[in-house]
């Protein structure tokens, strides 16, 4: 197989590879917002149940997960093993992600001066108001560094989608691999990673730029 | 709020036996205080005294444990009991407050802090921008609405929040320590804005550590020592004759 | 004779008979050269110290020193194996091959297959999929790494362009678990794997159509017929006495096809 059939090949799992980068990164966002919010609640059992959850997100292989939500439900309930596997990899991805998001925003919200709240509370503000306009807004751009860090690392676990048979990049790369006895195709998948972070670093830059506007 | 009009008064604000403890730690013990529409009240008292936490609750950043709080003789706060969301919030429409830090916006620029919170009430908002700019020039800020916070130094940051405070038209201004953080050559500034303000007629109360701030443009003193008012009355009678044996000795500390 | 059924390769080996000009008897042999193919993995190796190894290099070891025979390993080149095998190199093929009609017909004689590689396909009993052709369209799980996998890619790739989706996984549990969970229609899996799963999990059926299927055997010269079962016999022997499995628990990738093993 030449080099050129090889990184056609694998191209093509590229596409599923950016399906699981962008859906995990546009659900996982927001899911962690309220994974935090949950996490911050002032309801002792809310918090409790929600700090449990992420634990255990954030202590177990991503892997397992994988594994969990693709089959966990056939062997629980026998229910049906999805065909399209993109649908229970954007989700476990999605939870995963979103508990790691979770932590970041926490620490970030936490890091607001309380003076902010008080500030926002006398001039008449709603709660909703004050997260959305002035706390929010600066959590972002404290914690763009993290979330960046996050996000580079997605793209290499997309990789992992392998272990419940998603067809994307990096197991079509493995077949190769296999069938040619050959280690080229893991290098092909490495320069594929490597650009595709660098493009991932390039945008979040460029929005951290944009934060720039103040200190 | 008709049943709980309180009638026979004409004071801004009314604080009757305030109480407030953290833990078993009491801050506030019995503290009644009227403030007059036009005057300026001036609060000192060494650091733990309760002062700042006096203001907290007069501004509902704290929960105070019992006693009233009535402004223009509507309860706000009625033997501990505080009145529902809704109309705590239109409370809040009207007072200001003036933090020690500033606590200004600093993802939004000068105009946006100063006018944002009038927007969300529902104002107009050509008149808005228009009373904001009036209120920079005023603050001798003219030029600055499209700053941001952390462009400007500590005395401008601290009348932008003035001038925050004032856009939304308050009856009475509370000032907590204004001018503590600052370096002390830019003091200067930020008292001269609250002098004007005092000859404008504005009601405040202020909360320093400036004596001859205090002094000046008060026309009430109140000295707070250990959770309750030690002395109070006119600046002279207080700066210059006080009564107290506390009073005597704080005041003697701060002129050394 | 031999000269007549080898023409087809282009070469004879009818001038280059052993000195005696017979097949050693039983008795009097001292020494069996093996002829395997030196680069198939996990059969026939080189191994990391130098020398010949591999599953069939131990067990016609362990076959030797049963007999009390000096083991030679020659490698031999694939192409010309049965050449090579008429002219004396060696004694025998042994070395994952393939048992082919045509060397049976060639007069070779051929060991009772030892290892089967015949793939099937896997579905639900009330799918109502009966053959390969039912499966045009539908999902078919595979193992990576596996002959299964392999055959699809190659030899079966016409069968495979009528599939669906060619799910690929990484054990063959989960291809199971795909089937049974109806993640995929079918499980394209080796013969030994599929019978004994079937055995133990209600509900799955094993289309009747063998795929792929090989068997490896050993070769001998066409007048070496007694050698054959004297090797057998040895065999199995070491199957009996524990040996063979003894081997063959080193090679797990194997261990499922080795018809010998199978239950």
């Amino acid at each position: 197989m030449s080099l050129m059939t090889m990184i056609v090949k694998m191209s093509e799992g590229l596409g599923k590879t950016c399906a699981i980068f962008f859906l995990t990164v546009l659900f996982s966002l927001p899911l962690g917002m309220i994974v935090a919010l949950l996490r911050m609640s002032k309801n002792k059992i809310v918090s409790a149940v929600t700090r449990f959850f992420i634990t255990i997100l954030r202590g177990t292989p991503l892997m397992l997960q994988l594994l969990a939500v693709t089959y966990g439900p056939y062997y629980l309930f026998g229910a049906g093993v999805a065909r399209n596997k993109l649908i229970p990899v954007v989700i476990a991805f999605s939870i995963n992600y979103a508990a790691y998001f979770a932590e970041i925003y926490r620490g970030g919200i936490e890091s607001i001066p309380v003076g902010q709240y008080e500030a926002a509370t006398v001039l008449g503000y709603s709660k909703f108001q004050t997260f959305m306009r002035i706390i929010l807004p600066q959590v972002v751009k404290r914690i763009m560094p993290s979330v960046t860090n996050e996000i580079v690392t997605l793209v290499k676990d997309t990789s992992m989608a392998f272990t419940v048979s998603y067809q994307e990049m990096f197991t079509i790369g493995k077949q190769i691999a296999n069938s040619q006895t050959s280690f080229m195709p893991f290098l092909v998948a490495g320069v594929f990673y490597y650009v595709f972070n660098l493009i991932v670093d390039r945008v979040m830059g460029r929005i951290e730029k944009r934060l720039d506007y103040y200190q | 709020m008709a049943e709980t009009t309180k009638n026979e008064t004409t004071a801004i604000l009314e604080i009757r036996a305030l109480q407030k403890s953290f833990g078993a730690l009491s801050v506030l013990k019995d503290i009644s205080l009227d403030v007059e529409p036009g005057n300026v009240v001036s609060i000192i008292g060494p650091s733990g005294s309760g002062k700042s936490t006096l203001l907290r609750c007069a501004t509902f950043l704290e929960t105070a444990d019992g006693g009233d709080i009535l402004y223009d003789g509507q309860y706000a706060v009625k033997q501990g009991v505080y009145a529902s969301k809704a109309d705590l919030a239109k409370f809040r429409t009207r007072f200001g407050l003036v933090f020690q830090n500033f606590n200004l916006f600093p993802h939004y620029s000068v105009m946006k802090n100063i006018s944002e919170a009038p927007l969300l009430h529902g104002q107009d908002k050509a008149e808005v921008q228009e009373y904001a700019m009036s209120l920079l020039k005023k603050m001798g800020l003219e030029g600055k609405e499209n700053a941001y916070p952390c462009q400007l130094s500590g005395g401008q940051q601290q009348r932008v929040a003035i001038a925050r405070a004032l856009a939304l038209k308050p009856e009475i201004l509370f000032f907590d320590e204004p001018t503590s953080a600052l370096d002390p050559e830019l003091t200067g500034e930020v008292l001269k804005v609250i002098r004007q303000l005092a000859e404008e007629k504005m009601t405040m109360v202020v909360v320093t550590h400036e004596m001859p701030f205090a002094r000046a443009v008060s026309n009430r003193v109140i000295f707070m020592d250990g959770g309750v008012i030690v002395e109070q009355g006119d600046p002279e009678a207080v700066f210059g004759d006080p009564q107290q044996e506390r009073t005597k000795q704080f005041l003697r500390n701060y002129q050394r | 004779m031999l000269a007549t059924v080898l023409c087809g390769c282009g070469s004879s080996a009818s001038d280059a008979k052993p000195a005696d000009g017979s097949a050693e008897a039983a008795a009097d042999r001292t020494k069996f050269i093996m002829g395997i193919d030196p680069e198939y993995p996990p059969f026939s190796y080189l191994g990391d110290d130098g020398a010949y190894t591999g599953f069939d290099v131990e067990v016609c070891q362990a076959v030797c020193d049963y007999l009390g025979w000096e083991l030679e390993v020659f490698g031999v080149n694939w192409d010309e194996k049965l050449v090579q095998l008429d002219s004396y190199e060696c004694d025998c093929v042994w070395s994952g091959m393939t048992i082919l009609d045509s060397m049976k017909e060639a007069g070779y004689v051929l060991s009772a297959p030892y290892y089967d590689n015949t793939q099937v396909l896997v579905v639900k009993s009330d799918s109502g999929l009966a053959s390969s052709a039912d499966l045009a369209g539908k999902d078919v799980a595979v193992q990576l790494g596996t002959s299964g996998e392999a055959l699809l890619q190659d030899d079966l790739d016409e069968l495979a362009a009528t599939f669906g989706n060619i799910v690929t996984c990484d054990s063959f549990l989960k291809c199971f678990t795909e089937l049974e969970g109806g993640g995929v229609d079918a499980v394209f899996v080796d013969m030994p794997v599929a019978t004994s799963y079937v055995a133990e999990h209600e509900g799955l059926t094993i289309i009747d159509e063998a795929l792929g299927a090989e068997q490896y055997g050993i070769a001998f010269r066409a007048d070496d017929a007694e050698l054959c079962a004297q090797v057998e016999e040895a065999v199995a022997a070491l199957v009996e006495n524990g040996t063979y499995a003894e081997i063959a628990s080193n090679y797990p990738d194997i261990v499922n096809n080795l018809l010998f093993l199978a239950d």
